[in-house]
């Protein structure tokens, strides 16, 4: 009986979710975040990725932690110059991934904005299910 | 017409003026340019990318992007170090940063080819071109940029110029964005 409990309890644990760290499944999350649209002039809610928060230290790579209009983690962005990408010397190692279980990943160029200017490469890891992304549409 | 925001600049050559807030109703007479891009942001341009005014004429750019901002910027040392491509004796604008549905007017007095572009979006090909009045055409003016920049003489004859959708203009843009992204 106590070998089957202890099963059912190691199975229940790999079979959660991994959750989002405390502090940035609701928005604003914790830490050294700051609101991107605070940081520069941008929308606060930017169409297809919501609400932008991000650790100016980290920049241009981020993670960047998106909210939807409830304030619901939906995605941790990352924003890799195109430039970087192609030199042989630069590596983007360790970012910060505070986001919990990733269902899904868009890889898509962006042509740059107030924050990371030069042309960069959104890597979206999406934290809701494709058909939830509707929630950060407009 | 609703306007939170209003100023307005004499300078020597240049009229300017920059609205914030929503905008209807007359446009007044301004040649009207849109900045836009498409849904996930890997694409932007100007909306005519290129533009015959008269002198005196007011030209008003928009942003009609919901996801980024733009700014039109003139070619000019002051600006960001890039090289004058505008009559000397022409002052340069700068729009700073327009918001979704935020609005930036100049009124150019001085005949001539000026050139501008979007300060973040340079890189991606985000330029753009005026021509006031009918000032003398003798080749490209420096630093032209084939098929990024739409010809003198293709905007005194049309007028107005939208961004080629050609797969030969498609190819030199893309060309010329690789180039900015690996230099």
């Amino acid at each position: 009986m106590r070998t089957s409990l202890a099963v059912l309890a190691l199975a229940s644990l790999f079979a959660s979710p991994v959750l989002a760290a405390d502090g940035v499944a609701k928005a604003p999350p914790e830490g050294e975040y700051r609101k991107v649209s605070e940081l520069v002039k941008l929308p606060d809610f930017l169409p297809g990725l919501g609400q932008l928060y991000v650790d100016p230290a980290t920049l241009p790579a981020g993670p960047f932690l998106a909210y939807d209009h409830d304030g619901s983690l939906v995605s941790t962005i990352y924003m890799l110059p195109v430039a970087d990408l192609t030199n042989k010397d630069k590596r983007f190692d360790d970012l910060a991934a505070p986001g919990g279980a990733v269902d899904h990943v868009d890889v898509y160029l962006n042509a740059g904005h107030p924050g990371v200017e030069m042309p960069h490469t959104h890597v979206v890891l999406w934290h809701v299910p494709a058909a939830d992304e509707v929630r950060v549409a407009k | 017409m609703i306007v939170t925001r209003r100023r307005v600049l004499r300078i020597g050559g240049v009229v300017l003026a920059g609205l914030a807030g929503t905008a209807s109703g007359s446009t007044g007479g301004a040649a009207e340019i849109a900045m836009r891009g498409n849904e996930d942001g890997s694409d932007v341009w100007y909306d005519p990318v290129g533009l015959h005014v008269r002198p005196g004429q007011t030209i008003r750019w928009t942003n009609h992007d919901a996801g980024n901002a733009h700014t039109a910027t003139a070619y000019h040392p002051h600006h960001a170090g890039r090289p004058a491509r505008m009559p000397p004796d022409a002052v340069p604008w700068d729009s700073d940063y327009l918001l979704p549905g935020e609005s930036f007017a100049v009124t150019l007095l001085v005949e001539g080819v000026y050139d501008y572009f979007c300060l973040p979006h340079e890189p991606a090909g985000m330029v753009g071109r005026i021509v006031v009045g009918s000032p003398p055409v003798a080749g490209p003016p420096p630093g032209d940029v084939p098929g990024v920049f739409p010809s003198v003489e293709q905007i005194l004859r049309e007028g107005s110029v939208r961004r080629s959708r050609t797969a030969a203009a498609l190819r030199r843009r893309r060309e010329h964005f690789v180039a900015s992204c690996i230099s």
